[in-house]
């Protein structure tokens, strides 16, 4: 198949406030827009003009086992917590990276090409997998929390594509969200291994205008609410307490801890935040402009994040912060 | 078909529960009515006939003549709402339990997700508990044998939960 001759986008010019104009802005109906570019991108009605994406996470990150993976630039590891690290030959264009605690040494990759790339031997050598038409960048991956076989990408302007087969087959699982009278691309996904009461678990997506979620049967995408949310309506009960997270930013990653999944920690330009309960009480862990998070799997304490264009760790699950020392 | 699948399965002999199910494989599910309960209660091949006649003149206009949803219905509308999704194998109906399937039929979506917007009618002035029951024995007698025990266990979970 014929394909545009994207540039990959270099890390470097990708800071957190940069923004990715005129790079893959393409959207699902594709076809549609790219025929009508011609005639004027104006006159397309809101929901198929391609979303306007403030800023890039500046990296992605994630945990192989104690390993650190960081997608920034170039594509390193460090197996000592930052000490000392190898560049890996990676492939271009890395948006997002995920790795599963079952599947030590697999690593999915999200590129801008549209593509995901995956790695079974902790990120040295790669495979790159098509998926939907390739024509909206993969912002986003994750693997199930209880299958880490089923892995999931959201695609820009178009959706979430499921794999059932560890990455070979690729299809359509959902379309995008609607938040805010519009359709939203999804930042940032996370398989959180909690009951959705409905069948399944649920799959958190972070999003420009926050966060929602979505079982992993894929019937609908709802808001996060209280478990008990349900009963207390129906009970005519006042609702239970609830502080989402700020509304109107960006949810550029989500990451939850594999020994708690009531755990979850999110990326945003005001800083690194956390909730103990699936996402109805949130905190702020720290301040800073974070586009990463990730949780260390061997140690849950151990947060890494991407704050300020620099990497900072915490050992005690976010509480105190320093810098990842790099040698 | 689905009559011919009942019949042959009723036969009660072994050879025909074969073909029966031979049959009800090749395309793609027809359940005996023993072999599907709904809220716990096994179903009627009555209770499926009756279920066939009212999901044609209830369900079908949306979920499609053969269970078959809307159109691309994975794609939202363009006023925000997700089509009507297939009832059978393809779709997600088989991913709940039972009862979510009773209280989203009777109060439309609201019932279960507080909130939500949904072209799905409450039936709950439309359709009697008992008609609800015949059309979901209906459905669930099209389901392959993977879906029906999925959604089996998924019922039994939930019936655990309260
Ligand atoms: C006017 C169109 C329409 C009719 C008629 C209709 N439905 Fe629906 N139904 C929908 C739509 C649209 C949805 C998807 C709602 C959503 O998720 O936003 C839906 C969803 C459902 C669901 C949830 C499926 C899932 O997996 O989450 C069930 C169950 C259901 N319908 C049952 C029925 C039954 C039974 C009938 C007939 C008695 C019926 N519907 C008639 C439009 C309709």
């Amino acid at each position: 198949m014929a394909r545009n001759p994207i540039p990959a986008p270099s890390r470097a010019t990708m800071s957190a406030s940069g923004s990715p104009q005129g790079f893959l802005h393409q959207t699902r109906r594709g076809f549609l827009s790219a025929s009508l570019t011609a005639v004027g991108l104006l006159a397309l009605p809101a929901a198929l003009r391609p979303a306007k994406s403030a800023s890039f996470p500046a990296m992605a990150l994630a945990f192989d086992g104690k390993a650190l993976l960081v997608a920034g630039a170039t594509l390193s590891r460090s197996d000592d917590a930052g000490r000392t690290q190898s560049t890996l030959p990676g492939p271009d264009g890395i948006l997002a990276l995920a790795t599963h605690p079952e599947r030590p040494g697999r690593v999915v990759a999200g590129l801008a090409s549209g593509r995901v790339a995956i790695s079974q031997d902790g990120g040295r050598t790669w495979k790159d997998r098509v998926i939907g038409n390739g024509e909206g960048a993969v912002d986003t991956v994750t693997m199930s929390a209880g299958q880490p076989d089923m892995m999931y990408a959201a695609i820009r302007g178009d959706g979430i594509w499921k794999s059932e087969d560890a990455g070979r087959n690729w299809s359509l699982a959902m379309d995008r969200p609607w938040l805010d009278n519009a359709e939203r691309d999804l930042r940032a996904l996370a398989s959180v291994d909690l009951a959705t009461g409905m069948g399944g678990i649920w799959i958190y997506a972070g999003t420009d205008t926050g966060i929602t979620r979505v079982p992993d049967c894929f019937c609908r995408w709802q808001d996060v609410q209280p478990g008990n949310a349900m009963d207390a309506l129906v009970a005519g009960d006042a609702p239970p307490p609830e502080a989402p997270l700020p509304s109107g930013e960006p949810v550029r990653a989500l990451a939850g801890a594999h020994t708690a999944s009531e755990t979850l920690y999110a990326a945003l330009p005001s800083g690194v935040w956390s909730s103990r309960d699936a996402g109805v009480v949130w905190s702020r862990l720290t301040s800073g402009d974070a586009s990463a998070v990730a949780v260390n799997p061997i140690d849950p304490e151990h947060i890494v994040a991407a704050l300020d264009g620099g990497l900072k760790q915490s050992r005690d699950r976010g509480t105190t912060w320093f810098a990842l020392s790099t040698s | 078909m689905k009559t011919m699948a009942v019949v042959l399965a009723t036969g009660a002999a072994a050879t025909a529960f074969v073909v029966a199910a031979v049959l009800a494989e090749q395309r793609g599910g027809e359940a005996a009515a023993q072999d599907v309960t709904f809220l716990g209660e096994p179903v009627t091949a009555e209770e499926i006939a009756l279920g066939q006649d009212l999901y044609a003149a209830n369900c079908a206009s949306c979920h499609g003549d053969n269970l078959e949803g809307q159109a691309d219905w994975m794609r939202r509308l363009d006023n925000g709402r997700m089509p009507a999704p297939p009832h059978d194998e393809t779709g997600h109906t088989w991913h709940h339990a039972d009862r979510q399937l009773f209280i989203i039929t009777r109060l439309g979506v609201g019932g279960v997700v507080p909130g939500y917007d949904s072209d799905m009618p409450a039936f709950k002035d439309v359709l009697t508990d008992e008609q609800i029951r015949a059309v979901f024995a209906f459905i669930k007698s099209t389901w392959p044998e993977r879906q029906r025990t999925f959604q089996a266990d998924v019922t039994a979970n939930d019936e655990g939960d309260s």
